[in-house]
């Protein structure tokens, strides 16, 4: 049979191989530019306002090297990888159950809505006065934190599947659990990824704050601390630390969305 | 046997507005096995119910859709359905759209050997071996409906539904999935009801075409085609014939709009 009319989009992803080399090139020099300005700006104002990169840098190797840099990294790390994976299956499976049983959503939807209108730090003194002053009431917090973005975020994905498609799936004869699994989950998959960014970054949030008000260990107290003693080549630091790890998870968000998506088209950057 | 037939069918719908819109009122139509069945008519005729209804995607608000004698009331393993929207999951690729045919009719998640080689040789009946780990985004829209017509005949349904499958293509790939579709149904044989509103379309693929009135839908006219097939042996919309079947559907449509 002929394909003579029929035209094939080409499948093969744009060839930006050279534009990506140059865009790397641009990234350096836009950075080296940065700094410099950076270094500019520090050598006319008073060192306790803004230290210049180098002495950021310095203060950042010798934070390493005593070891305490890395110390309030993993101690900022676990509380907030274990809030922000139980607030993800949580999110998700409660997400996925409200946004496919109609009813059960009609019910709690309003529930949902006015604990997740409430600012999280309101949170903060009924959670310390329930779970104490430590670890737990992190955890917690980081959890309250991630765990409603991921929920609304998900259920509103599981309710948008596209009636054509169930429609569709109904035609071929699928039962409503096939048209579950064929349809609905699928379609809600890219907003599972979309929660777990929006998650990332409020628990992110949650774990900073929470060190700050509450526990007085790991990254957030780094900057109390160094805040408060004015020492802010020093204060520096703990920022580099928290920017890297934002870039690094949004990294790996995408990575697994682009594994797990196969279909999703996308532009490439 | 693989007969539709529509008795005194009714349908009604609620507007916005709250009022009631009659769709189809006492709407009766045979469609013979084997046969190629089109309607066309004014949009909002009720065209579209008319094929849903006879999908058993939706219920009639009186009067009866049989399929061979028996009351059809939900979507048979028997039919298949190819819609102008296509509907194809983008999540899974041109092999699994096709798959899922089989997959829905038989309630199994994976698919027998006996069952993958039919995908297969459906895959080639409409052209599209090699396309197989394709998503459908990576098609054509003409590629696309390709899909949406294996998946229905990968079911080797008895009764084909068509809703205005060609309607968003170009006029170009129309015409060669319209020769397509009549070499396919030569050798499947299954009755096909098909919904458009382009006359040529209607009279070049029919052996009869239905005319309908708007709403509320009814017959308003049905047209015989002797036309000799294969139709796409010789140049079919050449001939005497099908321009007079042309303008007297044309005239009776003008009517109507």
């Amino acid at each position: 049979m002929t394909q003579s009319a029929d035209r094939l989009e080409n499948p093969a992803k744009f060839s930006l191989a050279s534009l990506g080399a140059s865009h790397y090139v641009l990234a350096t020099l836009s950075l080296i530019c940065f700094l410099l300005l950076w270094q500019t700006i520090s050598m006319n104002v008073p060192p306790i306002i803004l230290p210049g990169p180098v002495k950021v840098a310095a203060a950042f190797v010798e934070l390493t090297a005593s070891g305490e840099l890395i110390r309030a990294t993993l101690q900022t790390i676990w509380p907030f990888t274990i809030g922000l994976v139980i607030a993800f299956v949580f999110g998700t499976a409660l997400g996925l159950m409200l946004g496919i049983f109609r009813p059960a959503a009609r019910i709690l939807d309003p529930y949902i809505f006015v604990f997740w209108s409430i600012p999280n730090i309101a949170w903060l003194p009924l959670f310390i006065a329930w779970f104490g002053v430590g670890q737990l009431t992190l955890i917690v917090f980081v959890f309250v934190s991630a765990f409603f973005p991921q929920l609304l975020t998900v259920e509103s994905g599981a309710k948008e599947a596209d009636s054509f498609l169930v429609e569709v799936a109904r035609s071929l004869g699928g039962t409503k659990r096939e048209i579950l699994h064929v349809v609905v989950l699928p379609a809600a998959l890219p907003y599972i990824f979309a929660g777990l960014r929006i998650a990332v970054g409020r628990a992110l949030v949650g774990i900073i704050v929470g060190q700050l008000l509450i526990v007085a260990t790991g990254i957030g107290y780094m900057f109390q601390f160094y805040g408060e003693t004015l020492s802010l080549a020093k204060y520096f630091a703990p920022l580099i630390v928290i920017a890297a790890l934002a870039v690094l998870l949004n990294r790996a968000v995408n990575w697994a969305e682009h594994a797990l998506i196969p279909w999703k088209q996308r532009a490439f950057v | 046997m693989r007969e539709l037939e529509f008795v005194n069918v009714r349908k009604t719908y609620r507007s916005p507005t709250g009022q009631d819109l009659l769709a189809l009122a006492d709407f009766s139509l045979r469609v013979d096995g084997g046969r190629f069945v089109s309607v066309v008519g004014p949009s909002g005729c009720g065209k579209t119910t008319l094929l849903r209804m006879a999908g058993g995607l939706i219920p009639s608000d009186g009067g009866e859709v049989r399929l061979d004698g028996g009351l059809l009331t939900a979507p048979s393993a028997k039919m298949s359905m190819v819609f102008q929207g296509i509907g194809l999951m983008p999540w899974k690729t041109v092999e699994g759209n096709v798959g899922l045919g089989v997959q829905l009719q038989a309630h199994r998640r994976k698919l027998t050997a006996a069952e993958a080689q039919l995908v297969h040789d459906t895959l080639a009946m409409v052209g599209l071996t090699g396309f197989e780990r394709y998503y459908p985004h990576q098609l054509s829209g003409g590629m696309q409906q390709r899909v949406g017509l294996a998946r229905a005949l990968v079911r080797q349904p008895e009764i084909l539904l068509m809703d205005e499958p060609f309607g968003a293509l170009d006029a170009q790939t129309r015409a060669v999935l319209q020769d397509e579709l009549l070499n396919i149904w030569n050798r499947v044989k299954s009755t096909v009801l098909f919904i458009t509103h382009d006359l040529d379309e209607a009279i070049y693929l029919s052996d009869l075409v239905v005319i309908m009135g708007r709403r509320p839908g009814r017959i308003k006219q049905v047209l015989d085609v002797k036309l000799p097939r294969p139709r796409y042996s010789y140049d079919a919309r050449a001939e005497p014939e099908f321009a007079q079947l042309r303008s007297i559907a044309w005239r009776s449509i003008k009517e109507e709009l």
